[in-house]
């Protein structure tokens, strides 16, 4: 079983990406409005105000997209549709994605009832 | 990693310097790093770090600042410090007037080791403890060894 975590920073991608979630059999998945720690140490902190230009062409917010994962196959798929839909995770800029193992868990929709 | 310890070279501290505005302490932190050799241009660093305080405050507050630019006038990142005999206003967040100017500069393509050496710094300068070390040490040798001591 594995946590799935997915920093999406092309927003305008969030339907499709949910979409492939659905269709790599990811059963239920929890969304987060998130911020980059360089948008926010450029905007906000003055200190940083000098970095703004640096942060040119980069999204301000983003979506972190959670789910705890049964099976490694979902992972793989996953991982093949949403290159498919963002050009591709390695472009910087386009998001992270990344597991990490959960060794418990309780409130998960039930397997049988998984798509 | 000690790199603020490396940039704080004695000929770039000054202690308790008399200065009559923010613009008069950038001015002579800017002169000290092109009396070391560091600065090509000596105009177009004043105006780089000027043009970086327009844009917001460099105060940290707690009475330390830390101007800095990005800057084609110099071609290595490099550090000046000054210490005042009289506070000045730096529009710092707390609203508190600066003793301790730390002065940064470095060239347009060094913003990762630029973005480093701030929030190092800043970290540093949180520290009350440093702080008030450094409001009273005696003398260059001991600032540099107090961010020394710190800065690993």
């Amino acid at each position: 079983m594995k946590l799935l975590v997915f920093v999406l920073n092309k927003e305008d991608y969030l339907e499709e990406v949910l979409e492939a979630y659905v269709e790599a059999g990811v059963a239920g998945a929890t969304l987060l409005d998130s911020e980059g720690m360089g948008r926010f140490l450029a905007y906000e902190v003055p200190l940083f105000a000098g970095f703004k230009e640096f942060m040119k062409g980069n999204k301000p917010y983003n979506k972190t997209i959670i789910s705890v994962i049964r099976n490694d196959a979902v992972v793989d798929r996953l991982k093949a549709l949403v290159d498919e839909v963002v050009g591709g995770l390695d472009n910087p800029g386009t998001g992270i994605m990344f597991t990490v193992p959960v060794d418990w868990a309780s409130g998960l929709v039930r397997e049988e009832e998984e798509v | 990693m000690s790199l603020i310890c490396n940039m704080i070279a004695p000929d770039c501290v000054l202690l308790d310097l008399e200065a009559g505005s923010k613009e008069d302490v950038i001015q002579v932190l800017v002169d000290v790093l092109a009396k070391a050799g560091h600065v090509a241009d000596t105009k177009l660093l004043f105006k780089d770090v000027m043009t970086r305080e327009a844009l917001a405050s460099t105060g940290l507050g707690y009475g330390c600042a830390v101007p800095h630019a990005h800057s084609a006038a110099l071609d290595k990142t490099v550090l000046a410090v000054a210490r005042l005999n009289t506070a000045l206003d730096f529009n710092a967040p707390d609203g508190s007037p600066v003793r301790l100017v730390f002065l940064m500069a470095g060239p347009k393509d060094s913003a990762g080791l630029h973005l480093k050496l701030l929030s190092k710094l800043a970290r540093l300068l949180h520290d009350n403890s440093l702080r008030g070390q450094l409001m009273d040490c005696p003398s260059i040798a001991v600032f540099q060894k107090l961010l020394c001591e710190r800065d690993n």
